[in-house]
């Protein structure tokens, strides 16, 4: 008979090995149901890496990835503490949001208001989940609801000013606010890429050396990995819990913040395409591991590049964002095995086994023992 | 009554009833041990028809390991079971429910949306075919009557009272035909009212034929409802005694043991201040119920303070406050006459406190975490290990070897997690550690169970170490030879309250049993049991 068992220690290479390999499963499955309903998967496959390739396709890779890797950052922060922080894509409008009307009210020296306009995303993005996180410190609402219900809120409160308030009425048709005055410089040696574009690999860098170095990081991995062992240490894990939550808000804030400066120049409900989205999915890839967060980050931005030559090729966004649904579901299945291993053991014959005790009373020492071949130890019997 | 018979700790489990009942199930010389931990080393039971057995032991004893084994969830090492006089293995608990052997956990096993009557019905054997809700709450309301255990049938488990819930899991398993209905401490999560009624059942099921094992180790409530005790200490049976001549001092003397003699005490080099200063304490414990009463203990520089009692009776709860875990409702706690009542357990850190919890694998490891991170879990403030936020990480290695040799512990590298280290090194691992935060005072709650020997020896050490540096040491224990080995003064919880306080000179185990037992001592400390 063979049975999973429950491996003591898992080897972090396994989890790499059997992850990519659910992605490679995960885009052959794709591959099959697209040649079956009929499109060219092999064309498909190789126009997407002809776009992801060249120049102009590598600098969009990098606009996307900014938000993405972002995120992305924003819900691994939260891992760390085992907090689900869904609303990483309300955080980043609400940043975009503050950004916005820093910059459409305020003047002032361009360096100064850019600067403005991110302390003040970063700000949204930590007031905006700062209620959940107090409810989940103080009184244990469950965090993945509150954040999540907090996006829906965030979207209606933008859409309410850049169709209200802030919307730019000299464009009939145009359902955003006036442009914003001040821009980010161009990252030196690209056409189009916005310096925001260095951010998340500074935070990344950031976050990589607090965990490493600081007493704080070890102070959340602590609280993160046994809550009661943490306060028996002394750790205040609910503060660290507000303040873990609330650092995630405001990377996802700034992300918001850098769109609106570097790529949208204007707050719409649009802004930001799912990166929330698919941010979460690289944070759950990556496992906690930053260098894989940032390697599969921009993967995925690379692959909605290849969306948009793929949708010019008859392809729906859909079915890009179904492939990605595909690879978090083949990367869960990984996780799982990764933790198991298949081993056979030898087990007394059904008939036996579920025999009723009474018929087995009856079948002396030499049946009982025939019963327990397998995994006991000799036994005296007479 | 306290009778002055002598204490006689022989295996005689064959003391029968005046009315010779038949055996209905016989276990012996059953062994059970667990990677490194021996749980039962030649235990026997004996069970008749119509009787209420009490299994009685403190934890760790091997009460549970033992029902686990006559129920078929564990296979026992060695040793065999003999129902109704033919030997029996049960691979399953299905096996042995369809023998007629029944367990209720102390954690139920009932679905919470479902109503009582689908509960009952889960699993069932004779199951009709066709169900109807009306014939499975007709058929569960039967059998209510039959066994006089009434719940409402169409009730959802979630909205019933716990003492509800415990008659729906005796009925569920009453109804699969258990002739032998175990229930392991079912008082546990009752009220006192509740308790009340769950005897009056058990003796009409008793009445009825059938054989109940009453796991507790609440003396009263043995004695109360059982018609004979079965003794465990350390997976081996002390006694097998019928109730009825048994006096809660008997039977503490025989859970807690006698017939282990340890070094003479190492004489302290004198008490110094105060450090830890309860006064008048209450708080509650995990269940809202009250388990600290206006307790008062001080201990000084330089004194080991024992704290005996059988478990349950607030001891838990009384480290937890010393160490800043728990609140008290009213009462202070001071260290070192600082006033740290409802402080967080960082400020009792700072303070110099160091605390080896009873549940160390809960809450004084990070399984997850490496042997280099739950190293320094106490230390890594100190300057020492880190300065400014950041962290020395040469210096934290540097201790971390430092500490996995003092401790003793056989490990390949310190960046493994921890949690692959067997149960006895985690908690050698954890005593050392604690002993070297502890500047002040050391809380330690059985820091020995489930240790060899040669490892508790260690442990006991460490102890006393503490002691001669003129540290504070608040010691709790089931173990009366251990307290008695080590401390300078015994105190006993009992219900909650701190009783008695005896220099370890001084204090008798026998006025020590009596008051563990829920004794009162007329002339105070020190002062003759009435007889």
């Amino acid at each position: 008979m063979i049975r999973l068992q429950r491996r003591l220690r898992v080897d972090r290479r396994r989890s790499i090995t059997l992850r990519l390999a659910g992605v490679v499963i995960s885009l052959l499955v794709a591959g099959v149901v697209l040649q079956i309903s009929g499109s060219p998967a092999l064309m498909l496959g190789r126009r997407a890496v002809e776009t992801m390739t060249t120049p102009y396709g590598m600098e969009q890779g990098l606009v996307l990835a900014t938000p993405i890797l972002l995120t992305a950052l924003a819900v691994a922060l939260g891992f760390r503490m085992r907090l689900w922080n869904i609303g990483v894509d309300g955080q980043l409008y609400i940043g975009a949001l503050a950004a916005t009307g820093i910059g459409l009210n305020v003047n002032g020296p361009t360096w100064l208001m850019l600067t403005l306009m991110m302390v003040a995303g970063a700000a949204g993005g930590a007031f905006w989940i700062l209620g959940p996180a107090l409810a989940r410190a103080y009184g244990r609402v469950n965090e993945i609801i509150t954040t999540l219900l907090m996006n829906f809120v965030a979207l209606q409160v933008v859409n309410w000013l850049s169709l209200g308030p802030w919307r730019d009425s000299t464009i009939p048709d145009l359902s955003a606010t006036r442009r914003i005055p001040y821009e980010l410089p161009i990252l030196p040696g690209t056409n189009t890429v916005p310096i925001g574009v260095i951010a998340p690999f500074l935070i990344a860098a950031v976050v990589f050396f607090i965990f490493r170095f600081t007493t704080w990081g070890y102070e959340v991995d602590i609280s993160g990995g046994n809550a009661r062992a943490a306060e028996y240490a002394g750790i205040d894990v609910r503060r660290r819990i507000v303040s873990v939550m609330c650092i995630s808000g405001a990377i996802a804030g700034a992300s918001g913040a850098i769109l609106v400066a570097g790529t949208t120049h204007r707050l719409s409900s649009t802004i930001s395409n799912q990166y929330g989205f698919s941010g979460f999915i690289v944070a759950a890839l990556a496992a906690g591991a930053i260098v894989v967060l940032i390697l599969v980050g921009l993967l995925v931005a690379g692959l909605l590049v290849a969306a948009i030559t793929l949708q010019t090729l008859g392809l729906s966004v859909d079915a890009v964002l179904a492939l990605y649904g595909l690879i978090l579901i083949g990367n869960v299945v990984a996780e799982v095995a990764a933790r198991y291993r298949v081993v056979r053991t030898t087990k007394p014959p059904p008939e036996l086994q579920f025999a009723p005790a009474e018929a087995l009373a009856g079948a002396g020492p030499q049946g009982l023992s025939a019963l327990t071949a397998a995994g006991s130890p000799p036994e005296s019997t007479d | 009554m306290y009778d002055p018979q002598p204490p006689d700790v022989q295996n005689d489990q064959t003391v029968a009833c005046a009315d010779a009942r038949a055996t209905v199930v016989e276990m012996a010389d059953i062994w059970k041990a667990f990677d490194d931990f021996q749980a039962l080393s030649g235990a026997s039971l004996e069970l008749q028809a119509g009787e209420i057995h009490a299994l009685l032991g403190e934890n760790g004893a091997g009460k549970t390991t033992l029902s686990n084994v006559l129920t078929g969830i564990y296979r026992p090492d060695v040793g065999t079971i003999r129902l109704d006089g033919e030997q029996r293995r049960f691979h399953s608990p299905a096996q042995a429910i369809a023998a007629g052997l029944g367990m209720v956990h102390q954690h139920f096993r009932l679905v919470e949306p479902l109503t009582v009557a689908e509960n009952i019905h889960l699993g069932r054997p004779e199951l009709p075919r066709r169900l109807s809700r009306r014939r499975l709450i007709s058929e569960t309301a039967q059998a209510m009557e039959q066994y006089g255990l009434t719940v409402n049938p169409t009730a959802r488990i979630w909205q019933l009272s716990i003492g509800e819930q415990q008659r729906v899991e005796i009925l569920r398993v009453l109804l699969r035909g258990a002739r032998v209905l175990i229930l392991d401490e079912p008082t546990a999560v009752l009220t006192p009212s509740e308790a009340t009624e769950l005897f009056a059942v058990l003796r009409r099921l008793a009445a009825s034929g059938r054989t109940i094992v009453f796991i507790s180790h609440k003396l009263h409530e043995v004695l109360a409802v059982s018609d004979r005790v079965t003794i465990l200490r350390r997976g081996m049976n002390v006694a097998t005694r019928p109730a009825a001549k048994m006096t809660p001092e008997k039977l503490a003397k025989l859970m807690t043991g006698t017939e282990r003699v340890m070094e003479a005490p190492r004489p302290s080099k004198g008490r110094g201040k105060p450090v830890l200063e309860l006064r008048n304490v209450s708080a509650r414990g995990d269940r809202g119920l009250v388990s600290v009463r206006e307790a008062s203990c001080t201990v000084h520089e330089g004194e080991i303070v024992g704290v005996a009692g059988v478990s349950g009776n607030g001891q838990r709860e009384l480290t937890e406050i010393a160490t800043g875990l728990r609140h008290p409702f009213e009462g202070t706690v001071a260290i070192d006459g600082q006033d740290l009542t409802a402080r967080l357990p960082g400020d009792f850190v700072s303070a110099g406190v160091g605390h080896v919890p009873e549940d160390r694998i809960g809450s004084a490891i990070v399984p997850s975490a490496t042997v280099v991170d739950n190293a320094v879990l106490r230390a890594f403030r100190t300057g020492e290990l880190s300065r400014a936020g950041v962290m020395r990480r040469g210096a934290v290695r540097v201790f971390t070897d430092r500490l996995v040799t003092a401790a003793d512990v056989q490990l390949p590298d310190i960046d493994v997690p921890i949690a692959n280290l067997s149960g006895g090194n985690q908690q050698r691992f954890v005593a050392r550690r604690e002993a070297w935060a502890a500047d002040r005072l050391l809380v330690a709650a059985h820091p020995t169970r489930g240790l060899d020997v040669r490892a508790a020896d260690q442990v006991r050490e460490v102890v006393l170490d503490r002691r001669d540096a003129g540290c504070a040491v608040l010691l709790v224990s089931d173990d009366l030879d251990e307290l008695l080995a080590v401390s300078d003064r015994i105190v006993v919880m009992y219900e909650g309250r701190i009783k008695g306080d005896f220099t370890a000179a001084k204090a008798r185990r026998k006025e020590i049993g009596y008051l563990m037992g829920g004794g009162d001592l007329v002339g105070g400390a020190g002062a003759e049991a009435p007889s």
